[in-house]
């Protein structure tokens, strides 16, 4: 066994046996894919919902289909019907992050919509979840103007219209605004008739009219979101496969840091002495600790991916796929095992070597997103993740996951890498002491 | 069987080895002796080729300098810190670092054993060293020096802060390396060891080359008179004079002949504690 092959292998088997350390490279990185890939709603289903507990004090038809819309959205968990003093105790306790309250009035407002009353909807969140809020308005608005569209569509328009005439003639609301009122009425009444016309002169192409979607087919906004993705082949299936990218990613950060301080301790237990004063050149010694690493970052990226894909149906799909990963770990593997050789050659001891490890993946990591997602970040704080090899090892590792990136696109991150890999090694063998 | 000529090495501003030659011979334990912060582990450094000298040379005989890898074939070093790694067993160990030394499976796996014999410690060979105890991690790093057979082996301070156990296994050790025609240099704080073991022995001190020679003949330069201190009286009433001498017996016959109540005599023959001090001074070292 050649001497770099000896001290790598000899490096490895002391990682396996430092349970701290095989915890931080092998472990950590696992449970931290489960966990952020089941938070953020890869499990199925209830996951990711926002939970909301509903006061209806109303009782009419009306409240309760309101209600209905509510439970029916997929990203509220609605509790309830209950009463005003439960639902803001379970708020209260943060069992539930908000409560949506339905006055008495709510049916006869949502008859009255057009002749001028407002529908009466209020909500109280818990302070330490405001950030929800804003989702919680949005979502009440839009369940209530897709119940305000449903309102006047389908057969029962002219009933409705009559409906709010009558009530605008027995409750008159005064000056221009009551004007304004009955012209919108008078306006609605021949929008209807002749939407109806045109239905009739052309079949509605999508089938959907009078089912919420307005009148003939009808809408005034017509919102869709889409991912933007290459195609259906190249969308992340469930969100374990942009949780384990990042879990990857931080198992390579374990690697530099069990690696780098692993051989600053060596230069102050002495054990470095020995390897010296041994006949094979520095560079092989160099050589040896980089190739342990190296295969320990290997292991890490196989071993995550491999679970991944047994147990939470991360895929890879079809042969490009797996090259383009191929590539993306070597060049991931690397660019760490670089990054190791830094750590290790600036830091003179090994306590010093953990604190300036922990500072530097800390940094890198934050401005890679390994911490925060990147679109919380400010602008400059995104633009100086390039400098973080965590942005370019998840880039690669995500292009061959998901993203379908060809070998062009796998080009740049794999040379930034590269690059990385290169430097810290320039540098950090520069900086290497021998002795204390 | 190892030379240094006119080695000089500094750390910035700091003069830490000026102009030190001497050369060891085959076969020989050789004490390297001083102060802390004298030289003594640059000194090793140097001789090792784990450190570049500014000035000067170093030569294993016959193999050029210690950098060069046919040289390291023959250098054992066990440096003063306990360089063994604590996740691996004793015999792990030594099998790892015996490879380095281009050493194949099996033979590492004997010489590994034959070392740990030598310190006793075989029987805890499947141990992880970070079990052992002090002592005895000093016994395996004295192992790990001796691994490959070398035939120079340098031992920086290997019984410091043992017990007298392990003290006396790493004592008898030495000398059975060198009963085996095994070069050592030695550098210890321990005076009577280095009195004990080495056949020669070189004081240095701020990085300068003292005196060297063996034993005896250090204390003849260096030693002074034996000093017989002669006490009379009891209690109270007693009254000692030391006396400055070469020849003790003639000083204790006449103080004999003079009369008196001699009720005590202590004769104190100068040792290598006192070479040392009268080399280096007395003044405190915190280096």
């Amino acid at each position: 066994m050649s001497p770099a092959l000896s001290i790598a292998m000899n490096d490895l088997r002391l990682l396996l046996r430092d349970r701290v350390n095989a915890f931080f490279v092998f472990v950590f990185p696992l449970l931290f894919a489960m966990f952020f890939g089941s938070i953020f709603g890869g499990g199925g289903e209830g996951r990711g919902r926002m939970t909301v507990a509903v006061v209806d004090e109303d009782r009419t038809p009306a409240s309760l289909a309101f209600v209905e819309s509510l439970r029916a959205d997929e990203a509220l968990a609605v509790g309830g019907p209950m009463s005003m003093g439960q639902a803001e105790s379970l708020v209260r306790q943060g069992k539930t992050t908000a409560l949506v309250f339905l006055p008495e009035g709510f049916g006869e407002a949502s008859d009255g919509l057009f002749a001028g009353r407002s529908l009466p909807i209020r909500a109280k969140v818990d302070p330490s979840r405001r950030a929800e809020a804003g989702l919680l308005t949005g979502k009440l608005n839009e369940i209530a103007f897709r119940r305000m569209t449903g309102l006047f569509s389908g057969e029962g328009w002219r009933d409705r219209l009559a409906l709010a005439r009558d009530r605008l003639a027995r409750e008159p609301v005064a000056g221009p605004r009551g004007e304004a009122l009955g012209t919108l009425l008078d306006d609605l009444g021949v929008f209807y008739e002749r939407m109806e016309s045109a239905d009739d002169a052309a079949p509605d192409e999508s089938g959907r009219a009078g089912e919420g979607g307005g009148v003939g087919g009808f809408s005034p906004v017509d919102v869709k979101v889409e991912e933007l993705t290459r195609d259906l082949a190249g969308r992340p299936k469930n969100s374990y496969e942009v949780s384990f990218p990042q879990g990857i990613v931080w198992g390579l950060m374990g690697c530099v840091m069990g690696f780098g301080v692993s051989l600053a301790h060596e230069r102050t237990r002495g054990t470095l002495v020995r390897l010296t004063t041994a006949p094979i050149s520095r560079g092989t010694i160099l050589l040896g600790k980089a190739l342990a690493c190296f295969v320990a970052c290997l292991l890490v990226q196989a071993m995550l991916l491999g679970f991944g894909m047994l147990v939470f149906g991360i895929r890879l799909d079809g042969p490009s796929a797996w090259a383009m990963m191929g590539l993306a770990v070597l060049c991931s593997s690397v660019g760490f095992a670089g990054v190791m050789m830094f750590v290790a050659g600036i830091s003179q001891t090994g306590p010093g070597a953990e604190g300036f490890g922990r500072a530097l993946i800390l940094i890198l990591t934050m401005i890679g997103g390994g911490t925060v997602p990147l679109f919380m970040l400010p602008g400059w704080m995104q633009t100086a993740g390039m400098i973080s090899p965590f942005t370019w090892a998840t880039r690669a590792i995500e292009g061959a996951l998901w993203r379908g990136f060809s070998p062009g696109e796998m080009a740049l991150p794999c040379v930034v890498l590269i690059g990385f890999g290169a430097a810290g090694w320039v540098v950090g063998v520069r900086a290497m002491k021998w002795t204390t | 069987m190892l030379r240094l000529d006119g080695l000089r090495k500094s750390f910035g501003p700091t003069l830490a080895v000026d102009g030190v030659s001497l050369a060891v011979n085959p076969g020989e334990v050789f004490g390297l002796l001083g102060p802390n912060g004298a030289g003594k582990s640059t000194t090793i450094h140097l001789a090792v080729g784990l450190l570049s000298p500014d000035a000067g040379r170093v030569e294993i005989r016959g193999l050029g300098p210690p950098t060069d890898p046919a040289a390291r074939r023959v250098i054992g070093v066990a440096p003063q810190s306990l360089a063994v790694y604590d996740d691996l067993t004793g015999r792990e160990n030594l099998a790892f670092f015996a490879g380095l030394f281009g050493l194949g499976r099996a033979e590492r796996r004997r010489k590994a054993d034959e070392a740990l014999e030598a310190v006793g410690l075989l029987d805890r060979a499947a141990d992880r060293a970070g079990t052992y105890s002090g002592g005895m991690k000093r016994r395996l790093n004295l192992a790990a020096g001796i691994v490959h057979d070398p035939s120079l082996i340098v031992l920086d301070e290997p019984t410091a802060g043992v017990d007298p156990q392990s003290r006396d296994n790493i004592l008898g050790m030495v000398r059975r390396l060198a009963q085996r025609g095994r070069t050592v240099v030695y550098t210890t704080h321990y005076m009577e060891e280095a009195e004990k073991l080495c056949d020669r022995v070189a004081v240095i001190d701020r990085g300068r080359l003292l005196d060297l020679g063996t034993v005896h003949e250090l204390i003849a330069r260096h030693g002074g008179d034996t000093t017989v201190t002669i006490t009379r009286g009891r209690g109270d009433h007693a009254r000692s004079d030391a006396v400055p001498t070469k020849d003790p017996a003639r000083t204790l016959r006449e103080a004999m002949a003079s009369g008196g109540d001699i009720t005590a005599v202590r004769v104190d023959r100068p040792d290598l504690e006192t070479v040392f001090l009268t080399l280096t001074g007395r003044s405190l070292r915190d280096a």
